[in-house]
């Protein structure tokens, strides 16, 4: 998405205290009244994938780019903006190897040793907690308007 | 120190038993052998008594010897003993020469006490390396001879030396001393032998280095002390064996220390691990597993829950369209930077007619609901129904001069998204018709 990929990424103000809510807050907003605008309201499925993307890149815009894993989700949605290959991976836990689940889930992921791996992997559940609880409160706050 | 004498007064009596084994044959502290000579003959310093065969070199002088650095004189006090012997050393050159002729005379078998007595001086002047090779080259003579019990305890003999005259750092070296005397003594001496030529011209560095072909004890005489070689030293020697389980103790125990810097960058490796492990722990719900496994589990599962509410998230979003908008126009004024948007909208019509107004929101909502309510938003109006709008207006009774109804927050943003939900655009066109002639106390229902 070109569209997105307009977004500035400004430098995280604290980066000792993480991600901050209110950068995502706006960020995500910008994206989605972005998203809102430009998709034709038919195909609902296409917006749905459009917000979801938007979703992750206002994670990783807020998430800097001292991340490994938000270098990566940047990455694969230029890489995708260009070739518009859109390939959701179906993700399953071998018994065997948890290590290797983890990479394939964690963006990035593939190239770290273990005691990276494990790093970016708090930092991921961080700013996907933090989203999920944004897109969370605008739904219920939209919900709210209902009769 | 009394075991190191009783060794020695051992190997004598061994070697007098011995004498008649074969063709070497084991010098008898008499010492009247062409070896000896020899190497009388190839002194540079006067050794008077050397010159006769058997003033120092009988039982007495040697335990003499054994006993003066026995007690743990330093070396350079037994000197003055061991000049009033004969047995000094002008320099190391003169030592490794010396050596060399040991290693020459190998076919005549060294005499023990000899040898031992340059081991003396040479440990008195601090050459350990070419003790252990002097003594070796002795020993491997020897053993080479076939008399097995002699270079037993020739070797111990030996040994007594390092321990007793060097001290200290040297305990490790038991063993080496002892186990290399029976293992293949020819190779070994033969390798020692070049070695020492070799490092003829050179300094005690020489000896220092593992010399080529040479066994992992000939390192060890190279090596200040190598604890680690020792064990692994040429076994087959009753003496050896018992030397070496000692030995590998020391080594086990300072291996536990995590001296090793492998497992000292395992030991940070698995520390970091740990830390990460905790802070997952603590963000994951249900954290509180203690198997690594389980936990790892644990925070795989999160992750794809958190991405599945995301999916899910988005995808439920496309409903609310309107909802979205106010919203939107709230954070985009009060967001970092602010908003073109929302300035745009504010500055759109505030002091235009209410009827432009309209015309303007009907046409923007036919285009995008979204950015006609955030117009509507930042001109502090809002959509409602007619009825509601109707309810209000007369419960508000009085119609204000001009100017629209500022419409509280809550309410309208409900009346909002009733109006956006009706199908119909001219229904919520109605509204604001209403509302505008509520305002104006007309009341033009289309």
């Amino acid at each position: 998405m070109d569209s997105k990929s307009s977004a500035c990424s400004s430098p995280n103000p604290n980066p000792t205290l993480g991600p901050s809510k209110l950068m995502l807050a706006f960020r995500f907003l910008r994206a989605l009244s972005l998203v809102r605008r430009t998709t034709p309201a038919s195909s609902r499925t296409c917006r749905g994938r459009r917000i979801e993307r938007a979703a992750y890149a206002s994670m990783a815009y807020t998430a800097g780019a001292s991340r490994a894993w938000s270098r990566a989700v940047l990455r694969r949605l230029h890489h995708r903006a260009r070739r518009r290959a859109v390939a959701p991976r179906r993700l399953s836990t071998t018994a065997g190897n948890r290590a290797e689940a983890l990479r394939r889930l964690v963006p990035g992921g593939g190239g770290m040793d273990y005691c990276t791996l494990l790093e970016e992997t708090a930092d991921y559940i961080k700013c996907l907690s933090m989203q999920v609880e944004l897109m969370q409160g605008i739904v219920d706050s939209a919900s709210s308007y209902g009769p | 120190m009394q075991h190191g004498s009783r060794e020695v007064r051992g190997g004598m009596a061994a070697s007098a038993l011995h004498d008649d084994h074969g063709p070497q044959q084991i010098q008898n502290p008499g010492l009247h052998d062409d070896f000896f000579d020899q190497m009388l003959s190839g002194l540079p310093s006067a050794w008077p008594d050397l010159g006769n065969p058997k003033s120092p070199w009988d039982a007495s002088a040697a335990q003499k010897l054994f006993r003066i650095d026995l007690a743990g004189k330093p070396p350079d006090e037994s000197q003055p003993e061991a000049a009033t012997e004969g047995l000094r050393y002008a320099s190391y050159d003169e030592a490794t020469m010396l050596a060399s002729r040991l290693s020459q005379s190998q076919g005549s078998g060294g005499s023990s006490p000899t040898g031992e007595a340059m081991m003396l001086q040479l440990n008195n002047h601090h050459i350990l390396p070419a003790v252990g090779l002097s003594r070796t080259a002795v020993g491997g003579g020897v053993g080479e001879s076939g008399l097995l019990p002699l270079p037993l305890t020739l070797g111990s003999c030996g040994a007594a030396d390092p321990r007793i005259i060097v001290e200290t750092p040297r305990d490790e070296m038991d063993p080496p001393f002892e186990s290399p005397d029976h293992n293949g003594g020819e190779e070994l001496y033969n390798g020692l032998g070049g070695s020492i030529r070799a490092a003829q011209p050179g300094t005690g560095q020489h000896f220092h280095h593992p010399q080529q072909g040479a066994s992992m004890s000939s390192q060890n005489y190279g090596g200040a002390a190598a604890p680690a070689g020792v064990g692994q030293g040429p076994a087959a020697s009753a003496s050896s064996g018992g030397g070496t389980p000692p030995q590998k103790q020391k080594v086990r125990a300072r291996r536990g220390q995590a001296t090793d810097p492998h497992s000292i960058a395992e030991r940070l490796r698995r520390e970091r691990i740990a830390e990460r492990m905790k802070a997952l722990q603590e963000l994951v719900p249900n954290g509180n597993k203690t198997d690594k496994a389980s936990m790892l589990d644990e925070i795989i599962d999160y992750v794809k829950f958190l991405q599945l509410q995301v999916k899910v998230l988005s995808m439920s979003r496309l409903g609310g369209a309107a909802a979205v908008a106010p919203l939107v126009a709230d954070v985009s004024t009060e967001g970092p930077g602010g908003r073109a948007g929302a300035n745009g909208a504010a500055a759109g019509g505030n002091n235009d007619s209410l009827r432009a107004t309209e015309h303007r929101v009907a046409k923007m909502m036919e285009e995008d609901m979204g950015s006609a309510m955030q117009y509507l938003q930042g001109k502090g109006l809002c959509l409602m129904p007619i009825s509601l709008a109707s309810a209000i207006s007369s419960a508000a009774c009085r119609p204000s001069a001009g100017g629209l109804v500022p419409a509280p927050p809550a309410p309208p943003t409900s009346a909002a998204a009733a109006a956006a939900e009706s199908p119909a655009a001219s229904s919520s066109a109605s509204a604001l018709t209403v509302q505008s002639a509520a305002a104006d106390a007309t009341a033009p229902k289309r």
